[in-house]
């Protein structure tokens, strides 16, 4: 715990009630980011500073708002504090808005999620640029004689966190990240530039790839564009490569949360307990995975974070609903917002289900898209390797996938053997049969 | 209507949080701010005098450097939310800091702080200042304000419309809404208002001042028939005067999402495959800002990793095709009086007859072109720096007739709503997604369709426009966020109706 950063939040609550408001949560952050990347072995640009921000839910009278301040000093915000008071009671009053019975607060896991790299002090402004010229010069390496441009960036930071409910909850939290990332610009065919990337996030140094094996990924990642080209309109099947998955099924997780349901916005809304996709589907929302991205022992209501199983063997089982909507839905509450997403690996790797295949396309890449989620449709765009035989035979670009999840969902058949770790979605590549790809 | 966010995986890490600075949004005495044409906010407010500027400038010039400059912001947002038939939410966020920039060549130094004291600003300063490395740099002497036309006069401060004024129009929205059809069962409507106050003062001894207001007042309408759920939305704004949401403007946000969620009940499947496509007039000009817009970006030419780069003075598409990117349209949400590095906000043209013309550039890439910045130094906050980036990006109107325009595509589909985009700049491929459209079956507008992505490749495109309507037509809407190496900035589109010969549909029919 920072103590210097509670008694500020135990002040602001103090001060807030004592401005007429009934109850609020306050939370004070205080964050630290630096960045530095690399352009023709030189930096381009380095970037370095601190913020901090404190932000009050106020409730007063029925009445509810979210107003937010850097300027720390008491006697502004004690302003701060009676103008937000004032400007709540302006608001209509709503039944459904009130701080979360305590009772959710409670069984917080007492086990250490390791958020805290305790070498990353000692991560220095050398080892920053070493680093950033570790990823360009393996970039430039591997492009070799197709390299246009390549650019290699370190971004990293230190952040704390603390939360206090006036009901009682207090929470704290820190954490560290490093995030490698290079990009290669490749001369192809005429006019076209293809540009391809590969990172790395991590809470601790030690866990994070070798930084030379991050530029050459990102040059072969670009290389595998060359020669793109749009094959004719077929149904094929596709494999969604780990990295990417998380963008197609952001569609599904808008539709499941409380407020989507709620407000009939969502797909899902009358399918709990029903399946919604092939029983290869298991998705776990596990907040208490060590060194974890989205790892955390509250959440945004400040409720206790545990392991959720919200889809088993394709049955719908949970939602994301927080203490309001499930107040206005008259559900139990869950938890607000995802915090890890894993879904459970298969047992083979993504070149042995191209060998099985035969025929079909590895996508790499998503561009454009988008997905209602009240009806479930989507279409996005996509980019990839045509492979037949098991073999990669052509990039393709200029292509479309399009269904209604509730069908595509279905069509998962596997998944791979390779959680993508670098993310708090920690999702395997998945295999899709019978997928209409949209091209010539 | 991204590039390839090459940041966008910080997102979901929640490890890159870079807090907005904020005061309150009722508090003190914002109310007494003079009218913009009284420059010297920052120094009435803050106490920002010139003599502290050029201290921090000579600090961010300590170690050589050919340019810096400071770039003070204080913004306040507010926003009012209503759901289930009451005002119940109202958020507020302001920002206060100031980010230093020093540069060298093609590199960039930043630092910024929140605190707008001398001690702050000069740690922030030192920051930017490792980008170089030798001795110092002149810093100016006097300073002195630059002058601008205001392309979006204020009767009043957004900051004196009473929270009071606004919930009642709110209110209206999802009154007409529901009063509209009995088939709508849900309306999420609500109301954001931002005053951002800029200062740039620069290393070449100019100050310039902007107040950039933004608004729009939206409705989302979810409708119901027979068991099947619609939705559509639809909003108003820009850089707005308050005045400007009337009854009209709430009668025709309530009209538009209503009539758009309704008619997608005779929603058909929507196609797949190669086929003509109509561009129906408006806010469908964001397939300019992906198709040709970000690869006309100068920092992507010339670090040649645009599919545009060797293309100037060559014709890239008919005579009949002008693309423009302009700061300087009235109300619209991407003009600027200033650019976010002190250039007086300007009309740009991109493709003038076919023509390929003109790079968007801030201050680095003129110098590398040797050219005059264009105005399109932009950014999104005080806590990052600039990039070349869109204002507002349209098409010129051309001689055909819309009916003409739509009975030439024979059998294709009509787009008459976008909802974002996305483009690879070096590739030249982009996408961008119709949540509102109608089939065109023998040269006329037939079925509703929807939730379709388009593909293409910008220079392929511009060939393939083969008529312009003279019906243009500026989006103002108040909502298009542009974002661009993790910054967003707020961007406008034009469109008249218009015929591209081929793109890919991607639908779930072939």
């Amino acid at each position: 715990m920072n103590k210097e950063m509670l008694a500020l939040c135990d002040w602001v609550t103090k001060t807030a009630k004592a401005a007429g408001a009934e109850a609020c949560v306050v939370n004070l952050d205080a964050n630290r980011t630096v960045e530095v990347s690399y352009r023709d072995h030189k930096p381009e640009n380095i970037k370095e500073a601190s913020t901090k921000a404190l932000n009050v839910q106020v409730f007063v009278a029925g009445r509810y708002s979210v107003q937010s301040t850097s300027d720390l000093r008491k006697e502004a915000l004690r302003d701060f504090l009676g103008n937000a008071v004032a400007a709540t009671r302006l608001l209509a009053e709503d039944p459904f808005r009130s701080l979360p019975d305590p009772k959710y607060y409670e069984g917080r896991a007492g086990t250490d999620l390791e958020l805290v790299d305790p070498a990353y002090a000692s991560f220095s402004p050398e080892n920053r640029h070493d680093m950033a010229k570790a990823l360009e010069g393996a970039c430039l390496q591997a492009g070799g004689d197709k390299v246009v441009s390549v650019t290699s960036q370190v971004q990293d930071g230190s952040q704390e966190s603390v939360m206090v409910a006036s009901n009682g909850m207090v929470g704290y939290s820190r954490g560290t990240y490093y995030a490698p990332f290079a990009q290669m610009t490749a001369q192809d065919a005429g006019d076209r530039r293809p540009n391809g990337y590969s990172y790395a996030v991590t809470v601790h140094r030690g866990d994070l790839p070798k930084p030379e094996e991050i530029g050459a990924r990102a040059a072969r990642r670009t290389l595998d564009l060359l020669g793109a080209k749009k094959i004719k309109t077929e149904t094929l099947p596709v494999i969604i490569e780990n990295q990417n998955v998380g963008r197609l099924l952001n569609g599904v997780l808008g539709a499941m949360f409380g407020r989507s349901i709620q407000q009939k916005r969502s797909f899902l809304a009358d399918k709990k307990g029903q399946a919604i996709a092939s029983r290869h589907l298991t998705l776990v929302d596990d907040p208490l995975i060590p060194k974890g991205l989205g790892s955390r022992h509250f959440d945004g209501d400040g409720f206790a974070a545990r392991r959720r199983v919200m889809v088993e063997a394709g049955v719908l089982k949970e939602f994301f609903v927080d203490w309001y909507y499930s107040r206005k839905l008259g559900w139990e509450p869950t938890t607000g917002s995802p915090s890890n997403l894993v879904v459970p690996p298969g047992t083979r790797s993504v070149a042995e289900i191209m060998k099985d295949l035969g025929r079909g396309i590895l996508i790499t890449g998503f561009i454009g898209g988008n997905a209602n989620p009240t009806t479930g449709d989507t279409s996005i765009g996509i980019i990839g390797t045509l492979f037949e035989k098991g073999e990669p035979v052509q990039a393709v670009s200029e292509m479309n996938i399009a269904d209604n999840y509730l069908k595509f969902l279905p069509k998962l058949v596997e998944v791979a053997n390779d959680p993508f770790p670098y993310s708090s979605t920690r999702f395997p590549s998945m295999v899709f049969e019978n997928v209409v790809v949209s091209g010539l | 209507m991204a590039e390839m966010s090459r940041r966008s995986f910080l997102k979901t890490t929640g490890g890159a949080a870079a807090a907005a600075a904020a005061v309150p949004m009722l508090a003190g005495n914002w109310h007494q701010l003079l009218a913009a044409d009284s420059p010297g906010y920052f120094e009435r407010e803050f106490g920002i005098g010139d003599a502290l500027c050029r201290k921090v400038l000579a600090a961010a010039l300590a170690k050589g450097g050919d340019y810096a400059d400071l770039y003070f912001e204080h913004t306040i947002g507010n926003w009012i939310i209503l759901e289930d038939g009451k005002v119940s939410r109202a958020f507020s966020d302001v920002a206060l800091g100031v980010g230093i920039r020093t540069v060298k060549g093609d590199q960039v130094g930043y630092g910024f702080t929140q605190e707008l004291e001398e001690k702050a600003m000069l740690k922030a300063a030192a920051v930017a200042a490792t980008i170089a490395a030798g001795g110092p740099a002149a810093a100016p002497g006097q300073l002195s304000w630059m002058k601008a036309a205001d392309h979006y006069p204020l009767k009043k401060l957004l900051t004196d419309v009473p929270l009071a004024a606004k919930l009642p129009l709110v209110q209206a929205v999802n009154d007409r809404c529901f009063a509209l059809s009995p088939l709508v069962i849900k309306v999420n409507a609500s109301f954001h208002d931002q005053q951002k106050r800029i200062m740039v003062v620069t290393a070449d001894g100019t100050k310039s001042e902007d107040l950039q207001p933004r608004d729009y007042l939206t409705a989302f309408v979810i409708a119901e028939k027979g068991g099947r759920k619609e939705q559509a939305a639809w909003n108003l704004g820009g850089r707005r005067d308050f005045s400007y949401f009337t009854p009209g403007a709430v009668e025709a946000i309530a009209a538009r999402a209503v009539g758009d969620a309704v008619q997608l009940f005779d929603a058909v499947q929507p196609p797949a495959g190669e086929m003509p496509v109509v561009l129906g007039p408006g806010v469908t000009g964001i397939l300019l800002h992906e198709a040709i817009g970000h690869g006309m970006e100068a920092d992507f030419n010339r670090k040649k990793t645009s599919t545009f780069s060797t293309m100037i003075g060559k014709q890239v598409a008919e005579p009949f095709v002008t693309i423009l990117d302009d700061g300087t349209i009235p109300g619209m949400l991407g003009s600027i009086n200033f650019d976010d590095e002190g250039i007086p906000g300007q009309r740009t043209a991109l493709v003038e007859n076919g023509i390929l013309t003109s790079y968007m550039h801030d201050r680095i890439s003129a110098r590398f072109y040797k050219v005059k910045p264009t105005g399109n130094g932009r950014r999104e906050s005080y806590q990052h720096y600039v990039q070349p980036r869109m204002r507002n990006t349209y098409m010129l109107a051309g001689p055909a007739a819309a009916d003409d325009v739509i009975r030439a595509a024979g059998r294709g589909i009509y787009v008459q709503n976008v909802s974002n985009g996305q483009v690879k700049i070096g590739e030249g491929d982009f996408a961008f997604y119709v949540s509102q459209g109608r089939m065109i079956e023998d040269g006329r507008l037939g079925a509703p369709i929807k939730d379709i992505n388009i593909m293409g490749n910008g220079p392929k495109m511009l060939r393939n426009i083969s008529m312009v309507a003279g019906d243009l037509e500026f989006s103002q809407g108040g909502t298009g966020a542009c974002g661009k190496g993790g910054q967003a900035v707020p961007v406008g589109f034009g469109q008249p109706t218009c015929l591209v010969k081929s793109l890919t549909v991607g639908g779930v029919r072939s």
